[in-house]
């Protein structure tokens, strides 16, 4: 029997990877992690390249038991951790023994947590990706009681008795903090909304129950557009703040439509992206304006915090003589 | 061929180029051409490219690139391209539908709107051949030109939050099928019981912009002989 995971509470969860990129010429969404900071820092907690396959829980309480010893790490939305009943730190890789069971609940202020195992998880595959695609009707969600491969396991890696973990990565978490604030820049059609545009910044908006990884609704002070007239359907880029007809915004996230016939205000940024991955229904946001180049840096000085991160890890990995896990997924499910 | 693009930034992480020259088939052929070449030029960071109508939205990585890298490629490739290539081979699809009932509910209103009969609408949709310009939403939709309907066709006010996988639809002056079970705030003419994607493969969808349809229309008790048969090319 290969390593596994038995999972006992699936909750909403699934395989996720950083999505199926190069394919948005076929008509494919990206998909993938909402939250791509939260996902590649679980990844480089456990030594994984940044676009393995991981857990994407959302919300709801998980629960899983391995077959054998493993190295994990959650990121993403604040949760109660425990390995054996003891409680783990979130944002450090953590040592389980085989047949210890791990448990996440009580997920709060965010949505989702992420979940990699180092070694990573097996999952079908699609053009090049795990990431689900709900309209394909492609994709590895998750059940009570199924068994999810996973790569090679680890030696024991924490103290045998004390049970101290014995990593500090120190990774800068993100707040989580309501009403989010979402950085956006101007969208191209910005022009069409005249004056109006800025009541983008002065509102306070609340997300809809009908928002998912394709968009969030949002219920607020809507800027009008002022040009009318038929548009044709174009490429509208993830992160697109749409303005229809009606009384609510619609932001655009990682699952969405590759093209579009409504106006586009403004465009959520890429460290934007990933906050509003985190925004749960109910919830409040604001929106603040940046340019396209405090946009650009903040991006960056997000990768650099990773790359730093990962220069640590693998520094502690090769002190451990941990073998460096396979860079492609275990033995890969054909869809 | 630079006179006849605008590029405009559209976020941190993604450039949109609209064509603009006079001839809709210019603009057309100016934005695929454009993707063609950009997709050649395998820029480090670049992740998506969307050519539509009129327009070529360009995704990258803003880490890995910058707009500025973008743009300039951009520019290269429309210095190369000089005169817009000719139109491709294409294929031809020949596509059953059953037209309005159960399979078409918005066909009445979208008759009313035009000032013409069912029969009428029927006649336009499947008397033509369209032309696909795009893959776009709902995954991999084959975007064609509309049918000579007099009028544009009004969006529903209210979208569907699903629409059944073959549903034939019009808006503007846009026809389209949708391959997937999806949301959508298209009026619905018909159905084909065809299977328009094929997941197996590695592209997906059996046309690409350039092919052409044709609907043909099938009474609702002839569904059963073409049901799930996949979409192939009449022509080979």
């Amino acid at each position: 029997m290969a390593d596994h995971l038995v999972i006992h509470r699936a909750g909403l969860s699934a395989v996720q990877d950083l999505g199926r990129f190069g394919r948005s010429r076929f008509g494919l969404p990206v998909n993938g992690a909402l939250d791509q900071f939260s996902a590649r820092v679980a990844n480089v907690l456990v030594g994984n390249d940044e676009s393995a396959p991981l857990v994407e829980i959302t919300m709801l309480d998980f629960s899983c038991t391995p077959s054998t010893d493993v190295l994990l790490a959650v990121t993403g939305a604040p949760a109660e951790i425990t390995v054996g009943g003891i409680r783990r730190p979130q944002w450090e890789p953590t040592a389980v023994r085989a047949g210890e069971t791990v448990t996440i609940g009580g997920i709060r202020l965010g949505a989702r947590v992420y979940l990699a195992l180092r070694g990573s998880v097996a999952a079908p595959s699609l053009l090049g990706s795990c990431a689900p695609d709900t309209i394909l009707g492609f994709g590895r969600s998750l059940r009570d009681d199924d068994e999810l491969a996973i790569g090679s396991g680890v030696p024991p890696i924490d103290h045998p008795v004390l049970r101290h973990p014995v990593f500090r990565l120190g990774v800068p978490v993100p707040g989580f903090r309501e009403p989010w604030t979402i950085d956006v820049t101007d969208g191209p059609d910005v022009a069409e909304f005249g004056a109006s545009a800025t009541r983008l910044f002065d509102a306070e908006y609340t997300v809809s129950p009908q928002s998912n990884h394709i968009g969030l609704r949002m219920r607020g002070d809507v800027p009008q557009r002022e040009a009318r007239g038929e548009v044709l359907s174009r490429g509208v880029p993830v992160g697109a703040v749409e303005v229809p007809a009606g009384e609510e915004l619609l932001v655009l996230h990682r699952g969405r439509g590759v093209t579009a016939g409504y106006p586009v205000l403004a465009v959520v940024t890429a460290t934007g992206l990933c906050a509003l991955g985190q925004v749960r229904p109910g919830q409040r946001v604001r929106f603040r304006k940046r340019s396209v180049a405090e946009a650009v840096t903040a991006h960056r000085a997000q990768r650099d915090v990773l790359r730093a991160l990962r220069q640590r890890a693998s520094t502690l990995f090769d002190a451990l003589r941990l073998p460096m896990p396979t860079t492609s997924a275990p033995a890969s499910e054909t869809p | 061929m630079r006179q006849h693009v605008a590029i405009v930034d559209c976020g941190d992480s993604a450039v949109v180029v609209k064509a603009v020259h006079d001839d809709a088939d210019h603009r057309w052929r100016a934005v695929h051409a454009l993707a063609d070449a950009l997709e050649e030029a395998r820029l480090s960071g670049v992740h998506g490219l969307v050519p539509t109508y009129d327009s070529l939205l360009v995704e990258f990585d803003c880490a890995d690139t910058d707009h500025r890298t973008v743009r300039r490629a951009l520019e290269d490739a429309l210095d190369q391209l000089g005169e817009i290539p000719a139109e491709r081979p294409s294929k031809l699809f020949v596509v059953p539908v059953v037209y309005g009932g159960e399979h078409g509910p918005d066909l009445p209103e979208v008759a009313d709107q035009l000032g013409l009969t069912e029969r009428g609408v029927i006649e336009l949709h499947s008397g033509t051949t369209l032309t696909v310009r795009c893959l776009g939403a709902p995954v991999g939709a084959p975007m064609m030109d509309g049918p000579p309907f007099p009028a544009p066709v009004a969006r529903l006010a209210s979208p569907r939050t699903s629409v059944p996988p073959g549903s034939v639809a019009v808006a503007g002056a846009q026809a389209v099928i949708c391959p997937m079970r999806s949301p959508g705030g298209w009026p619905l003419l018909g159905r084909t019981p065809l299977r328009v994607l094929d997941l197996d493969s590695e592209r997906l969808a059996p046309y690409r912009p350039g092919d052409r349809f044709r609907f043909v229309p099938i009474r609702p008790e002839q569904w059963d002989e073409h049901a799930g048969a996949p979409l192939v090319a009449a022509d080979g």
